[in-house]
């Protein structure tokens, strides 16, 4: 047995603000994912193949290693922040979807 | 004293769980507090899940012994937290009601999914409850300077998180979760400042004196890890498997909206961030303050790190405030084993209830107070089967299953969420193989590899491993070789399942499945236990 859902089930019925929420979103999504993979991979590449570098020290005894691993962090923080602010859109796009 | 705070750390935790147990009265309580946990508590609950002792005393340990390397877990526990973000979590509260398995089946419409998924849940919290419960038992006997032994240790923890499962539900879980995320904080901020305070404010100087006792490769990396294909496949499963945990994704359940559950990542992002960065200064501190041969003659694998440096910040050994401070962060680890192990019980007895239970047993037609019930017993055996196989482990080497649980959630459960939410193409056939092909092979992997096979030297007792042979498949963490194979699986098995499926009606779910995941519309409908 099927549940009725009250809601159109086909696309071509669906709104101009739908099709720009799920554009809009899923590229955001995949462009910020591959993003932060990247950066983040640098880390354990590095770490792997290229010791010296990590060793080499950059602000008085703090190595390379630990910039790039600080960075991170600030890069964790920063993408969740753009996300953030990103999201508002989408929320504004998922209530116009509805209507 | 170390037992009189942890003493009062446990009243306090059971008059919570008592005062939650009188608004624990049906099933939708118990599952996920009624969906009324609001975004900051539970950001702060998600921080105190996940935030096991093996973050808080096993990293510190790490980056003591080991120096640099330590510190890279810290990143990955951490960046993993933007792949629960950016996909997981909103489409989870949109399409879910309390379970991973509500939301394959709503976009699959195959009750035989629910199945599947529910067995990889309760795999994956059942491997990472036996290294969290075996780790309590050989924790509190060092802690407590083998006044209670492991023995005794693994009973007295699986009793408490019975009653404060059975009793409280996931309200308690959650305020327990929220009182440790505190306690833990505010330990860590507290000796994050005095380590500053010592090395005159700065990180460097902190960095030069450990090269001064160790060397300059501490700084570096390399230490630990000498093989880069293991650290680089370790990396993956830590950033993949976090949003396939199901003790982190059942929290996302306990919120009104999609909203509440990006509110809750940002929440958790900060607490766990500032956390992970402090383990740098924590772990350095402990190498320069405690010396490597002190911390590994308390603990071989560095697990007393942490209570020892801070029994050295608060003035050192025989002094009241060493003490108290030894004492104080002891009592932390204690009330973190507990609020973790909570976490685990109930995400695996609201799975067995709610998926195979009502799901399929009785064909979602359970009423509340029989699925009230049933969680509740659940519970109880869940609790039971953790104490035995704890008890049975206590002298195995069993750091290797929170690994494996991460590799397992980023194998199995990732591809076929991933799949479920933006593959139209995907079906049901595809995530059971996904499912089961991901579990077994991650496990057939693990048991090839060093984690069960290896030569120990006759002189090693304790911790030994299974299989006393050279190992087949030569990486600690499978993720790199199992995580792609998952996929692959999902997609062998979508493959085989297309010839008998009815494609419009695939696209017609998929696009429903789409329009609830990024609109949250009609959410509060009740999620169709068949199709």
């Amino acid at each position: 047995m099927t549940v009725v859902s009250a809601q159109p089930s086909s696309s071509s019925t669906r709104n101009a603000a739908y099709h720009q929420l799920v554009a809009q979103r899923n590229s955001f999504t995949l462009t910020m994912t591959i993003t932060f993979l990247v950066l983040y991979f640098l880390l354990p590449v590095l770490a792997g193949y290229n010791k010296p570098l990590m060793a080499q020290k950059v602000l008085g005894n703090i190595t390379f290693g630990y910039v790039l691993a600080f960075l991170e962090f600030v890069m964790g923080w920063v993408m969740a922040y753009i996300y953030v602010v990103k999201a508002r859109t989408f929320d504004r796009l998922a209530l116009e979807a509805q209507q | 004293m170390t037992l009189l705070l942890a003493a009062v750390i446990v009243a306090i935790t059971l008059g919570v769980t008592f005062w939650a147990s009188r608004r624990n009265t049906s099933a939708g309580d118990f599952y996920v507090a009624g969906g009324k946990i609001s975004a900051t508590q539970n950001g702060v609950a998600i921080a105190g899940d996940y935030m096991s002792a093996a973050s808080f005393l096993g990293i510190t340990g790490l980056i003591a012994l080991n120096g640099y390397d330590g510190f890279m877990y810290s990143v990955g526990w951490f960046i993993a937290y933007l792949t629960v973000l950016f996909i997981v979590a909103e489409p989870l509260r949109n399409l879910g009601k309390y379970t991973l398995a509500d939301m394959l089946v709503y976009r699959l419409k195959d009750p035989r999914v629910r199945t599947y998924a529910a067995l990889s849940t309760i795999t994956i919290s059942t491997f990472y409850m036996i290294a969290q419960v075996v780790g309590a038992g050989s924790l509190i006997s060092l802690l407590s300077g083998g006044l209670i032994k492991a023995e005794l240790a693994i009973p007295l923890v699986g009793v408490l998180m019975i009653v404060y499962v059975v009793v409280g539900g996931m309200l308690a879980t959650t305020w327990v979760q929220i009182i440790k995320a505190a306690l833990l904080m505010f330990a860590t901020v507290v000796m994050t400042v005095l380590i500053l305070n010592r090395f005159g404010w700065s990180f460097s100087n902190l960095l030069g004196q450990v090269e001064a006792k160790n060397g300059a490769e501490f700084l570096g990396a390399g230490v630990k890890y000498k093989n880069p294909v293991d650290l680089i496949s370790l990396g993956l499963a830590l950033v993949l498997g976090t949003a396939g945990l199901p003790h982190i994704l059942v929290r996302f359940f306990t919120v009104p909206t999609a909203q509440d559950a990006r509110k809750s990542v940002v929440w958790a992002m900060v607490l766990i961030g500032a956390f992970y960065v402090m383990t740098a200064f924590l772990g350095n501190a402990a190498n320069v303050l405690l010396g490597k041969e002190a911390i590994e003659s308390a603990n071989k694998a560095g697990n007393m790190a942490a209570p020892l440096l801070a029994q050295a910040l608060f003035g050192g050994v025989g002094t009241t405030g060493g003490e108290f401070g030894l004492a104080f962060v002891t009592a932390v680890a204690f009330a973190t084993i507990l609020a973790v192990v909570a976490g685990l019980t109930i995400s695996a007895s609201t799975s067995f209830t709610h998926d195979i239970y009502n799901g399929v047993l009785k064909g979602g037609q359970a009423s509340e107070t029989d699925q009230f019930r049933v969680a509740r017993l659940a519970t109880v055996a869940v609790g039971i089967v953790a104490i035995l196989l704890g008890l049975l482990a206590k002298s195995q080497n069993v750091a290797f299953l929170v690994a494996l649980a991460f590799a397992i959630a980023a194998s199995a459960n990732l591809p076929v969420i991933l799949f479920t939410l933006f593959w139209k193409k995907f079906n049901a056939t595809g995530a059971i193989w996904g499912l089961v092909g991901g579990i077994l092979f991650t496990l057939l992997l693990i048991g090839l590899s060093p984690n069960i096979m290896k030569i120990d030297p006759e002189t090693v007792t304790t911790g030994r491993h299974l299989i006393q042979a050279n190992a087949i498949f030569p990486l600690e963490n499978p993720g790199l070789i199992s995580i792609p194979a998952g996929f692959l699986f999902a997609v062998i098995g979508t493959m085989i399942g297309a010839a008998r499926r009815n494609e419009a009606d695939d696209a017609r779910h998929f696009e429903e499945m789409q329009y609830r995941a990024y609109t949250g519309a009609g959410m509060d409908g009740s999620v169709a236990a068949h199709d």
